[in-house]
Formats: structure tokens, C-alpha cells, sequence
């Protein structure tokens, strides 16, 4: 559609406000589906980001897991990378600086085996120039210590998030995993403990196998399922988040075009990551934010901040005495 | 050299040989700044299942035309999908991806590619530059060695008649040919002869790799191996397509190589063999279900 022909709105405000971050759209690259920024900067102008999440950063670098490495499934991706990265001194050195020049915000994804790791990796970090926020993850399925076994745990989860507030005065996000009963619990628990935000869901533990050779399909026997296949868990999983704290949720699982992040933000996240949707098509990212732009001219909505959270969920049944707005409907109670 | 994705037409699509198809599809853009040994990373369908690209090397590059061409086979669901698509559809690929072939042409003469199966779609383009290259009178000094489990899967005879080179062909069951490995058949000729290549471009299944792997190391040959590897984004974001390499000391951790960024060529004695797992057919559940 000619965006200049729209007549409702033309130019809707796509600006966000995360907490103390401001966002000139509620989309970003999720962490370990953008690398550090430069793999995808040949698709399309990155600048366009609302925020780049770099692949987690670790003290020292890490080779990561045997492979097979991937696994397929419909609609959905099984990985078991084992958190292979560059460590922090070496991100710091020669990654960040191409990041830092595009002047979009740069999260800092973070892990560590121990708190006291966390807490180093964040006192490193604080401050740099060129990093907007930092993102604790205490939820990968795919490492035997650290990751996830804090973020299944309200108390461990605390104990993390407060080791890096101590010691880190930039804003803190705490990425939190679907692997829980009450996902709810453990958002309260990293509120109370300093995290400023929540992003959610990490990806769901999982498993494939092959009946022909009779083995695993991953090296590391279990990995993490992302991709289409889980965004109705993550919706609902940040939609229990949403009602449970008071600070900004941002949104992950499975997003893959305009549509699905939207309804993160019509269930109340303040901003969404886009990650596996990268690896099909390398300017998703660009495109949803396109998509959104479109939805809320045609919509006739100026801002997207007017959007987010108006989930309307009043009970339809029974019937009111209002016209109902669907003619079937309508229709059948006549 | 700049990545693209390019919406690509189904020019031709016919089967060559036994479950193994060629693909022609234009795409200007990446037809310009592709390389042999180079891939692509196709769309088989719209939808989310399957959900990854696939990646394919480049079979032939045709810039003139704007076009390239890949060559497959059907292994799994993904292959068989992309198999389904009719000429006048268009595809989405994204390349030119990975390092490519470097032809050394100091390393001399004579000059060995072996193929395993579909292990030739690579090699292909690489030839037509090789001989190119060449002058007229080393071509006989450029030797093909390519092997099939069965004929049926191999391509058609006069496929590299053009290229006027010493074709040596080898099947798993002896229906044309050598009876037996291509890599066997590769060391019978080549032994301490005058036709022991000073370079050896190879491309196959892993065990056939591993061979040739053994072969050039061992004689100091200069080697370099296309490699596969399950892969997500083709780019280096994901790091899905590791693969384990020789440590720079024998005690630190793992070492990996990433085959969509640092490949999918290499040097054999860059890649820590032993310790690959077989790569897993794909389950051909589309056989079963």
C-alpha cells in the first residue's frame, strides 16, 4: 500500500518508551540469532532497528557444543549451541565498535556458571560507551551450569539479578525461560530483586530423535525449541508476565511478521525480539517494522504506545444489550 | 562481496539422474559475484514447515545469462519440496554465501577432483574454471574421478565431454565403471604415478571426505574440501554448522569451525576428522508417511 495515500494516518509514531531506554520502533534482533550486528548488515540498513541484542557474552570465550548442533521441526527449530561466543573482552574490542556506530541501541546479553560471573561480566560492561542496556540471560536449556538452572529457581533468579544490580547502574532486562510452572513468579521475584525489565520466553527445552539411526538428533541429546511452532506459549507466557509486574515486557517467540508482534504489544509487551524469523529471512526485522507502520496508518492510530496493552478481554458471553460488531453473530442471536 | 537475497525464477527444473535435479534460476544479482564452491540458500516453499532454507552450492554460474544453477538430490522433505517447483515460480535465495574455491595455480599439475554423488554439483563450476584456466595442453593433466552408489545415479555420460579432461568413474555396485569406492579408485590410478596430483578439490559424503582427507595429508598435497553441515541462517548468526577443528594445542578446549563463514571449503588438515559425528541422512519419513 502507498503509505502517502493512506488517508487515516500516514506516519504513525512507532516510538516506544522501555523503562529509560527510548526505542524508535518496539522491534529488535534477538540475542544469538543476529551474531554481533555485521552478518546481517548486507540485507538492509540496521539503523532501522529499534535495538540490536548481541549473541550472550560469557568471561571467557566459549567453543560451544558438539554437533549436530540443529534440529528441525514443523514450524519450529531445535538448537543446542552451548552458548558459543567471543567472551567479553573480545566483543568490547572488535565487535562492538561497528555496533556502536549505528547509533542504535546495543543490548549486552549476558551468562555466567556462577552470580559472582554475572556480576563480573556486568561491572565489565557498565558503562561502555556505545551499550544501551544489558540483557541477563538465566535461560538456556542447552548448558550444564549457570543458564537455566537460575531462571527455573525464584531465589537463584534473585540472587542473580541482584549480584549484577550492585554492580551495574545501566538499565538491566532479565530474559526469563517458558521451562517454569509459574512464569509468573519468577518475573516478580527479578522485579523485586532490581531487573528493569523482562523479556521473555528463551527458548522451550525439547527434543528429536531419528528412528532410522536410532539416535539423538542433536549431540547434545536435548536443545531449545524456538521458531512459529511456540509463539502461542510465548503469548501466553508474556501475557501472565504483563499481569504480574509493573515494569516493561518485551516480547519473544516466534514472531515472524508484523501480525505476530502485534500481539505482543496488544497483550501488553512494550517492545518485541524477533530471532529465528532472522535466519529464514534476513530483513524480517525491517519488515514487521514496516508491516506495523502499515497496520496503525490503515487503523488510523497515531502511536503504537496508544496500542499496546488494549487486549480487551471482558467476557462475551452472555450477551450484551449493545449491537454485537460481528454481523454472524449478530445474526444467530436475533 | 555483498550478500543478497533475490527473489529467483524457476527457468528449468528437470531431473538429471536418480533423484538428483537440476535447477536453473535467474538471479541477476547473485549470478554477478558468485563464486565456485560458493552456496545459496533457497527457499523449497512458502509457509513455515519446512521452515529452514536449504543450502546449495552452486552447480554452474551463468552471469551472462543472469542466471545460476543448482544441482540436488532428494533427501528429505526439504529437497522434495523444492523438487515440486514448476518453471515460472519464483524461489527466494539468498547468496552468495561461504568462502569458495581458491585454484592455486602455482601448486602446478596434475590436478585431481573427486566427486561422491552429489559431491559434483560443486566441482562442476569449478572445472569450467580449471580448464578455462588451463592452457590447452595441461587439460589431460586435469583428472575428474566420480563415483555413485549405482549408475542411475550418476549424471548423464557426455555431461563433461565439452570439457575435454580424463574422466575416471567408479560405482558402489559396479554397474559402470570401477566396482567399488571412488576414493579407492582415485588411489589405484594416482599411487606413485605420474598422474599423482599436486592438487585435490574434493567434494562428498562424509566418509569419502575422510578418505581423501587421510590420502593428502599424508602426501603433503595441497586440498581443498567442500564440506556440509545442517545450517540455519547461512550467514555465521547461528552457529548451528559447526564442525570440529585441529586445536591449536593438544590440551584446550574444542575447537569449531563454522562451515557457512569459514567454508564450506577447506583445507584437510584444518578439520579435526575423528571427531565428526556421521552426518544423519535425512529421515525420509516422506517415503513412510
Amino acid at each position: 500500500m502507498d503509505e502517502n495515500t493512506t488517508a487515516s494516518n500516514a506516519n504513525p509514531d512507532l516510538s516506544v518508551q522501555l523503562g529509560p531506554l527510548r526505542l524508535k520502533n518496539p522491534v529488535m534482533a534477538a540475542s544469538g540469532t543476529f551474531g554481533y550486528g555485521a552478518e546481517y548488515s548486507d540485507f538492509f540498513d540496521l539503523r532501522e532497528l529499534g535495538a540490536i541484542v548481541v549473541k550472550g557474552l560469557s568471561l571467557q570465550p566459549r567453543p560451544g557444543n558438539p554437533p549436530p548442533r540443529l534440529a528441525e521441526t514443523p514450524a519450529g527449530l531445535i538448537n543446542a549451541i552451548g552458548l558459543e561466543n567471543v567472551g567479553v573482552e573480545s566483543f568490547i574490542r572488535e565487535k562492538l565498535p561497528f555496533l556502536a556506530q549505528l547509533q542504535v541501541p546495543v543490548i549486552a546479553n549476558i551468562f555466567g556458571n556462577t552470580v559472582d560471573e554475572y556480576a563480573e561480566l556486568a561491572s565489565r560492561l557498565d558503562g561502555i560507551p556505545g551499550l544501551a542496556a544489558i540483557e541477563i540471560n538465566i535461560s538456556c536449556p542447552n548448558v550444564k551450569e549457570g543458564g537455566m538452572v537460575f531462571g527455573t529457581d525464584p531465589s537463584m533468579a534473585a540472587g542473580v539479578v541482584q549480584a549484577v544490580r550492585r554492580t551495574a547502574s545501566m538499565p538491566i532486562i532479565t530474559k526469563l525461560t517458558p521451562n517454569v510452572t509459574r512464569i509468573a513468579q519468577i518475573a516478580r521475584a527479578v522485579v523485586d530483586a532490581g531487573s528493569d525489565m523482562i523479556s521473555c520466553i528463551n527458548t522451550i527445552a525439547a527434543m528429536a530423535v531419528d528412528i532410522f539411526s536410532r539416535r539423538p538428533k542433536l549431540a547434545n541429546i536435548v536443545g531449545g525449541l524456538s521458531g512459529p511452532a511456540i509463539k502461542p506459549i510465548a503469548l501466553r507466557c508474556t501475557y501472565e508476565v504483563v499481569q504480574a509486574v509493573h515494569c516493561p515486557v518485551i516480547g519473544i517467540g516466534g514472531i515472524t511478521n508484523a501480525t505476530d508482534a502485534l500481539e505482543f504489544l496488544l497483550i501488553g509487551a512494550r517492545a518485541v525480539q524477533i530471532g529465528t524469523a532472522n535466519f529464514v529471512r534476513p530483513s524480517v526485522t525491517r519488515e514487521v517494522i514496516d508491516g506495523m507502520r502499515r497496520f496503525l496508518g490503515v487503523q488510523g492510530i497515531h502511536s503504537v504506545e496508544e496500542f499496546i496493552g488494549t487486549l480487551d478481554t471482558r467476557c462475551l458471553f452472555p450477551f450484551a444489550e449493545e449491537a454485537c460488531p460481528i454481523p454472524e453473530i449478530a445474526d444467530k442471536r436475533a | 562481496m555483498k550478500k543478497l537475497q533475490e527473489t529467483a525464477l524457476v527457468i528449468e527444473h528437470e531431473q538429471v539422474a536418480q533423484l538428483t535435479h537440476r535447477l536453473k534460476l535467474q538471479a541477476p544479482g547473485i549470478s554477478r559475484s558468485a563464486c565456485a564452491g560458493q552456496f545459496a540458500m533457497i527457499q523449497v516453499r512458502e509457509g513455515f514447515d519446512p521452515l529452514l532454507r536449504r543450502p546449495l552450492s552452486f552447480h554452474r554460474i551463468l552471469p551472462a545469462e543472469g542466471c545460476i544453477e543448482l544441482l540436488y538430490r532428494v533427501v528429505g522433505r526439504g529437497t522434495w519440496w523444492l523438487s515440486q517447483a514448476k518453471p515460472g515460480t519464483a524461489v527466494s535465495i539468498l547468496g552468495p554465501l561461504g568462502n569458495g574455491f581458491t585454484p592455486d595455480e602455482s601448486a602446478g599439475y596434475p590436478v585431481a577432483l573427486i566427486a561422491g554423488g552429489i559431491g559434483i554439483a560443486p566441482l562442476f563450476q569449478l572445472l569450467l574454471n580449471l580448464v578455462a584456466d588451463s592452457p590447452e595442453n595441461r587439460r589431460e593433466n586435469i583428472h575428474l574421478f566420480y563415483g555413485a552408489r549405482t549408475a542411475a545415479e550418476l549424471l548423464p555420460e557426455d555431461s563433461f565431454d565439452l570439457l575435454g579432461i580424463p574422466v575416471h568413474v567408479s560405482t558402489d555396485d559396479g554397474s559402470r565403471g570401477f566396482h567399488g569406492r571412488v576414493t579407492q579408485l582415485f588411489e589405484s590410478i594416482v599411487e606413485g604415478g605420474p598422474m599423482q596430483p599436486r592438487r585435490v578439490f574434493a567434494c562428498g559424503p562424509l566418509a569419502m571426505q575422510v578418505q581423501v582427507a587421510k590420502w593428502v595429508v599424508a602426501h603433503g598435497t595441497a586440498s581443498q574440501l567442500s564440506l556440509e553441515a545442517l545450517m540455519a541462517c547461512g550467514v555465521g548468526a547461528c552457529l548451528g554448522c559447526a564442525l570440529p577443528a585441529v586445536r591449536s594445542n593438544d590440551s584446550g578446549p574444542n575447537q569449531f569451525v563454522h562451515v557457512c563463514k569459514d567454508g564450506p571449503i577447506f583445507q584437510a588438515g584444518s578439520i579435526e576428522w575423528t571427531k565428526i559425528q556421521p552426518h544423519p541422512m535425512p529421515t525420509p519419513t516422506f517415503l513412510y508417511s
